[in-house]
């Protein structure tokens, strides 16, 4: 469509680039469709047809963001399914990320708002800090009621209801160093431990350093690795988002330097979309673009990787197995198929739940920030799935995992740990005994 | 009098004359309907008998456009020729109305008549591509056109299909017009009762193998059918129609599914085109009586229901067609129309017409289905725009 | 932004009363159902017909019935324009507000009622989009036949509003023919039912005249539409052609031989690839035109009319048929093709245009329009629903080069005329809105349009509902 930018406008090169997004959007209207918070509000100013034209408007006449036009912002999820229904390829992904920045630049946000926000980008992507918070949440979580009664506090209460009942085990899968496989050596490959993830559920890598010891893979757990900046990204908070993907770009640099890697495994896919991103986030970084975009190119979601592996068939197994695809699996990173053929090549009995293209609402710290918009695409994710009749649950994403965690009692693994298990693993824990 | 305009010209300058005199006018084409809706006021007679003939046929693109008093005999040889047919079934109602003379298109389109495949491939409206009519104040009027998706303006096209002579007068129409099938078969289930055969023809109609006409015929009329050949008991008859190799496969596959319902046999192509033929024109109550008949649409699935309630307090014969959604009806000595029309607000709604009666009962009883309030008050400012001076067949609708 | 299309003139006694029309619609409504902030109303100052521009008042997105007439009474007490919006996916300006409009948004407005199987039919309300419908009876063997290309996101509200075609509607029919019933609001907040389970209405043909009005004889909440059993089976084919006057006459040939399939589609070369680069199809880029052949019904049915389609093709020297192999393979071919639209947006801004011809026409029509858009200096892509001769050349242009659009405008005008006077239409199902509403007098006569015209004031005597559509500004009737 039609764009109004004056060549001065054009000099700023994420104007440009969201100019040219901008122009490639014919207005079609497809994409409200398929866009979470479009399905549960009905207004098209939560759509994505809406919230192009409200950051064309913002951006047209260089103007400061303002409580509307951050309203919208705010409860879009970024799951992308908008990018991935969108016939004309509009870069919606890219087009947010410049107007949270911009947001995040000109607008000032209400103090509780600023403080929960601020407190989220202090702790969540530490593991320490996270697991005394942790501590103390569930210490705080008899107030959760009363904080949710109060609406600025709303996201406090919700932060209470998400943390885990009982804390995790401590576990040694995030200790760095390097795990030579048993027997052979089929390939070498880094691991991204993670901020959340280890602190909620270090299960998770554990059953891949399993499976792929097994699997003949040598694994690196880098030194000085962290969080991988998405958190603070999607809060627009781009200079810290940037500090933590240089200092991953150089962790893994030094790798590559080292032994070479043939992939950065991920465990987590929302963790995957921003790493596969870091070329076009340091794009502008003359020291860090090539290095970046190199990264980027080797990141890979576990799936992807085993995929590549021709893990062989085995005997079907009588456990139905609704595979939740997240967000950041199937729009961000368009990996549909390979966890779902995995899960059948391993015996298991794969069923999609309806509506599998709407996000479960955890996105991020979204249900922390969100928490009406995200109990109920919760609840309608949990409807879907639970109509399946499913015996458990597969998905590739922590965030998913906790969130549907808390709205059904069908056990949810992550898809590595079910594999881990076909594969001679031990059996997890969630697994109900029959 | 009758006047019997020759030219569009001639009926617009005798449309012009009577709005500027207000004299009234009652529009026919054969005049086959003679005693149709409300008794009317009295009213000089404008016939289209003189617009007659073929304006363009192309048998390749599927389209029709006729002057408006072409006899529907002449339309329909002339598709024939070319294996062509309309897809709307139009009924020739001569025999129930124990009318003579000769049923024309405008009078085919004006009334929506339509038979057996309606409830699958649409009725007359929907077949009708084009028009062009004569208003109230004598203009001539083109609506519509002659291709098949045409979405400019409004749709006028509708609005004077089945508008009964009350708002134009038609002068020449376009139509699509589809190949005839290449071979018909009918499967017949016998003995159900009327529900029953409700639930038989709900799924078949569920079930893949396009299901292009369901009737029930209960007992009292079963034996009218095909000199009384169908099978003994009700006879719930299905009919498929197409390619020759498609419909003996969809056949089967209708038969097999059926016989849980009750035992099936079929009729081929002939004894299928009579009896679907006579269900269409009513036969069984063409019956050179004068006792009222009724035809009544309503959702399929209330069509018995409908009649097992009126049978507690009405003598009444009836059969269905349309899955059940149309309902032909025949009272012994009072039409009931009370009675009738309560029922069917009850049962979720639907409208019925008084097709026949003697001039003293139509005198009395309302032949269209009165309308709610608001409805009714649009319908007559929509009359108001198109016929101003009311003119046309006033009374005959409401 | 191209301006040759006239808007009314705002009511002034409209624009000076905002602040007191603004306060009235938040006692008649709750609070997320009114837009008002001047920043929030930028995004509805349009439809898919994007050239064209203009911010409304307010935008009210009632939750029932019962707050449609509100709004609707109110507004039509104080004379205020209403501008009904289902999804906003109208090719033709027909959800494009006015300054003086209160948009009136049935997206809150999504469930479906109920689904009657017995019956055939199910009662949604009018935000519900197409394809739920289809999607949410599937299972069981149902489906809603008519499928506009955006059946993703349109609205039945918004087809009933068009008169929505699609690809299947060929052998299926368009809305009307799939329309039993709707609950409407009159204009004076009146809420009226027509039609219902039953078929064909007692009285005057309303609900066929309704359909297609474009929201300008009430408001549609809530429809009843008649569902279809899904056939057995279905494929689609794909014909590939040296020349799009090849592809054109095999087109009337099928249809003159008597067999009708479920769907004939059109895509030129332009089209192809670049339906081919979104959906990755495998449609054939070595053709200049191509058809997609859709079939459906048991196996022997579905083989014999390929037998006599591929016979037809091949006496126009069809150089390749690929017939579909698998449900994923057919689902991918029309995905491709029912994105075309939009997928070109990746090479160019485009406008869409829509005139129906008759089939022996298609051919002359299909050079004629690249003649027009050569002497223009644009480009032209045609992909459309051959079967029924409704035509889309899209047209192609720079949006942000002012002259580039002017042209482009000019074009589809001549194009347009030239199906009417090759005896078809200037839409054949995206509605004139405010697109076709200046050529409307070359369709018709000025009778023909007066008629039109008094039977609309039947239903809004001072003309609120969506004023600057559908007929031409000038010599509409006094109120
Ligand atoms: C028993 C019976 C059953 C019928 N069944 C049905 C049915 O199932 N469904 C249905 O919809 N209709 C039905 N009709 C209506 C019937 O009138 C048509 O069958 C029609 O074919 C008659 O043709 P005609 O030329 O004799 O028309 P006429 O008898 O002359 O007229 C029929 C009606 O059409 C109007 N009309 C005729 N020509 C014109 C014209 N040129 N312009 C404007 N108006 C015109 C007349 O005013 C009249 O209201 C039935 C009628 C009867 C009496
Ligand atoms: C990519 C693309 C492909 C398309 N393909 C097709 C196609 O194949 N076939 C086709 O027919 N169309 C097609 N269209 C056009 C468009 O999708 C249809 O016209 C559709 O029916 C519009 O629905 P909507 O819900 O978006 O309505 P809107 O665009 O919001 O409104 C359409 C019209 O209906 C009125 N309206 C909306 N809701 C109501 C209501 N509840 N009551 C009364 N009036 C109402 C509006 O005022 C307006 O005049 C396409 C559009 C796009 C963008
Ligand atoms: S689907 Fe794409 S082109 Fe269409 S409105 Fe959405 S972003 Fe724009
Ligand atoms: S990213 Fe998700 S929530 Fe955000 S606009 Fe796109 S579809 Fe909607």
């Amino acid at each position: 469509m039609q764009t109004n930018f004056t060549l001065a406008q054009l000099a700023d090169p994420h104007v440009a680039e969201s100019e040219q997004i901008l122009r490639r959007c014919v207005h079609c209207g497809f994409c409200t469709a398929t866009c979470p918070t479009y399905v549960t509000l009905g207004n098209e100013l939560d759509s994505p047809r809406g919230r192009i034209y409200l950051i064309k408007d913002m951006l047209e006449n260089g103007r400061a963001a303002d409580e509307e036009v951050v309203t919208h912002i705010d409860r879009c999820l970024s799951c992308l399914a908008c990018v991935t229904t969108c016939p004309s390829g509009v870069d919606y992904m890219h087009l947010v990320d410049h107007a949270r920045i911009h947001i995040e630049n000109t607008y000032r946000r209400p103090l509780i708002d600023r403080l929960i926000r601020n407190l989220l980008a202090a702790v969540l992507p530490y593991p320490a800090r996270f697991r005394t918070a942790l501590g103390f949440a569930r210490l705080g979580r008899p107030f959760a009621p009363l904080l949710k009664r109060a609406s600025a506090l709303r996201p406090l209460g919700a932060m209470l209801d998400l943390a885990p009942r009982s804390p995790a085990r401590a576990s040694d899968s995030a200790k760095p160093g390097t795990r030579i496989p048993e027997a052979g050596k089929r390939g070498r490959v880094a691991i991204l431990s993670g901020c959340a993830q280890p602190v909620l559920d270090p299960g998770i890598n554990e059953a891949t350093l399993r499976l792929l010891a097994r699997l003949g893979v040598e694994v690196v757990v880098p030194e000085g690795e962290g969080c991988c900046g998405a958190l603070v990204h999607h809060m627009g908070r781009e200079e810290q988002a940037l500090d933590f993907a240089r200092r991953n770009v150089d962790v893994w640099t030094r790798e590559i330097d080292k032994g070479g890697l043939d992939a950065i495994i991920i465990t987590a896919s929302g963790c995957g979309t921003t790493i596969k991103d870091y070329g076009h986030m340091l794009r502008l970084d003359p020291a860090y673009a090539e290095k970046a975009a190199r990264v980027s190119g080797l990141a890979k979601d576990i799936t992807e990787y085993l995929s590549t592996l021709d893990l062989p068939r085995l005997e079907p197994k009588r456990l139905n197995v609704a595979y939740h695809s997240a967000c950041s699996m199937q729009h961000g990173q368009k990996i549909t198929m390979a966890p779902k053929n995995l899960l059948k090549a391993a015996g298991f009995t794969v069923r999609d739940p309806g509506e599998g293209h709407l996000c479960c609402g955890s996105a991020g710290t979204y249900n922390i920030l969100q928490p009406e918009i995200s109990a109920q695409l919760k609840a309608r994710k949990v409807r879907n799935i639970e109509a399946t009749k499913a015996d458990v649950i597969a998905t590739g994403n922590i965030g998913c995992i906790t969130q549907i965690a808390s709205g059904t009692a069908i056990p949810i693994l992550h898809t590595v740990e079910l594999l881990d298990w076909a594969y001679g693993g031990p059996k997890p824990e969630k697994i109900p005994a029959r | 009098m009758t006047l019997i305009p020759n030219s569009e010209t001639d009926a617009a300058y005798v449309i012009r004359n009577a709005a500027s005199e207000g004299k009234k006018l009652a529009l026919c084409g054969g005049n086959t309907r003679a005693g149709f809706g409300n008794a009317a006021e009295p009213a000089e007679m404008v016939s289209s008998t003189g617009l007659s003939g073929i304006v363009d046929y192309e048998p390749a693109e599927m389209v029709m456009t006729v002057k408006a008093g072409t006899p529907v005999a002449e339309i329909e040889a002339a598709l024939a020729a070319n294996r062509q047919m309309m897809a709307f079934e139009p009924m020739d109602h001569r025999g129930v109305m124990g009318t003579l003379g000769e049923p024309t298109i405008g009078g085919v389109f004006a009334a929506n008549v339509s038979g057996p495949r309606r409830f699958v491939s649409g009725a007359a409206r929907d077949s009708l591509l084009g028009i062009r009519f004569i208003n109230g104040r004598g203009e001539p009027i083109r609506a519509g056109g002659r291709v098949m998706k045409n979405v400019t303006g409004l749709d006028l096209v509708k609005l004077l299909a089945g508008s009964h002579g009350t708002l134009g007068f038609l002068t020449e129409v376009t139509f699509r017009v589809l190949p005839v099938p290449q071979t018909v078969e009918t499967i017949v289930i016998s003995g159900l009762d009327d529900a029953a055969a409700a639930k038989a023809m709900a799924a078949a109609m569920a079930l893949p193998v396009e299901v292009s006409g369901a009737a029930h015929l209960p007992q009292t009329v079963r034996f009218r059918f095909l000199g009384g050949g169908l099978p003994a008991g009700e006879a719930t008859v299905l009919r498929i129609e197409g390619l020759d190799a498609s419909v003996a496969v969809r056949a089967e596959k209708l038969a097999a599914v059926m016989e849980a319902f009750g035992p099936v046999s079929r009729l081929g192509l002939e004894e299928s085109q009579t009896l679907w033929r006579q269900i269409r024109d009513v036969y069984p109550y063409s019956d050179g009586t004068l006792k009222p008949v009724w035809r009544v649409s309503i959702a399929p699935s209330a069509g018995h229901q409908l009649v097992a309630a009126l049978r507690l307090e009405a003598g009444v014969d009836a059969f269905y067609d349309w899955q059940g959604g149309l309902v032909w009806m025949r009272m012994e000595a009072d039409p009931e129309a009370e009675l009738l029309r309560r029922y069917i607000r009850a049962l979720g709604g639907g409208h019925a017409t008084l097709m026949r009666a003697s001039d003293a009962v139509r005198a009395q009883t309302q032949a269209f289905e009165p309308q709610p309030d608001a409805v009714a008050a649009l319908s007559a400012r929509v009359k108001q725009k198109l016929d101003p001076a009311g003119i046309f067949c006033p009374g005959k609708m409401g | 932004m191209a301006d040759t299309i006239r808007f009314l003139k705002p009511r002034e006694a409209v624009l000076s009363r905002r602040a007191a029309i603004i306060a009235d619609l938040t006692d008649l409504l709750p609070p997320e159902c009114l837009v008002h902030e001047a920043r929030e109303l930028v995004p509805f100052e349009t439809d898919a017909f994007v050239s064209y521009r203009r911010l409304p008042l307010a935008v009210a997105l009632p939750k029932t019935t019962a707050q449609v007439a509100a709004v609707m009474k109110y507004c039509h007490r104080y004379g205020i324009p209403v501008v009904p919006r289902g999804a906003g996916t109208s090719l033709s300006g027909g959800a494009i507000p006015q300054e003086d409009a209160v948009v009136l948004g049935l997206s809150k407005m999504s469930r479906i009622l109920e689904v009657d199987y017995a019956n055939r039919t199910a009662t949604v309300q009018a935000g519900v989009t197409n394809l739920n419908i289809s999607e949410a009876v599937g299972i069981d063997g149902f489906f809603y036949a008519p499928d506009p290309s955006s059946q993703l996101a349109c609205t039945i509200g918004g087809n009933i509003g068009m008169n929505s075609g699609g690809a299947h509607c060929l052998k299926y029919g368009v809305t009307t023919n799939n329309l039993l019933g709707v609950k409407m609001v009159l204009v004076d907040g009146t809420v009226i039912e027509l039609g219902g389970k039953h078929l064909d209405a007692a009285g005057y043909d309303l609900l066929g005249l309704v359909c297609g009005s474009e929201g300008q004889l009430g408001i549609v909440t809530e429809a009843v539409v008649r569902l279809i059993a899904k056939p057995e089976g279905a494929r689609p084919v794909l014909f590939g052609f040296d020349t799009s006057e090849h592809a054109g006459a095999c087109v009337a040939d099928i249809i003159g031989s008597g067999i009708i399939p479920v769907a004939i589609e059109f895509m030129d070369k332009p089209a192809i690839e670049i339906c081919e680069a979104f959906a990755h199809a495998g449609y054939p880029l070595d053709v200049e035109a191509l058809l997609i052949v859709e079939v459906e019904g048991s196996e022997a049915e579905m083989e014999a009319m390929l037998k006599a389609i591929v016979e037809i093709a091949g006496r126009h020297g069809v150089k390749t048929v690929r017939e579909s192999q698998s449900a994923t393979e057919a689902a991918l071919i029309w995905k491709g093709r029912k994105s075309a639209f939009g997928a070109t947006g990746r090479i160019a801004d485009y406008i869409c245009m829509d005139g129906t011809v008759p089939l022996g026409k298609l051919s002359y029509v299909l050079n004629k329009t690249s003649e027009i858009v050569d002497r223009f200096g644009l480009r032209v892509a045609n992909v459309f629903h051959a079967g029924d001769g409704n035509m889309h050349p899209l047209i192609l242009f720079n949006a942000n080069d002012p002259e580039d659009a002017a042209r482009a405008e000019e074009a589809g005008n001549e194009i347009l005329k030239l199906c009417v006077d090759a005896g078809g239409c200037l839409t054949g199902e995206h509605g004139v809105g405010i697109e076709k509403r200046d050529l409307m007098r070359h369709q018709y006569s000025e009778a023909d349009l007066n008629q039109q015209m008094a039977v609309r004031s039947a239903f809004d005597e001072d003309w609120i509902l969506n004023p600057s559509k559908v007929f031409p500004l000038d010599g509409r009737p006094a109120a």
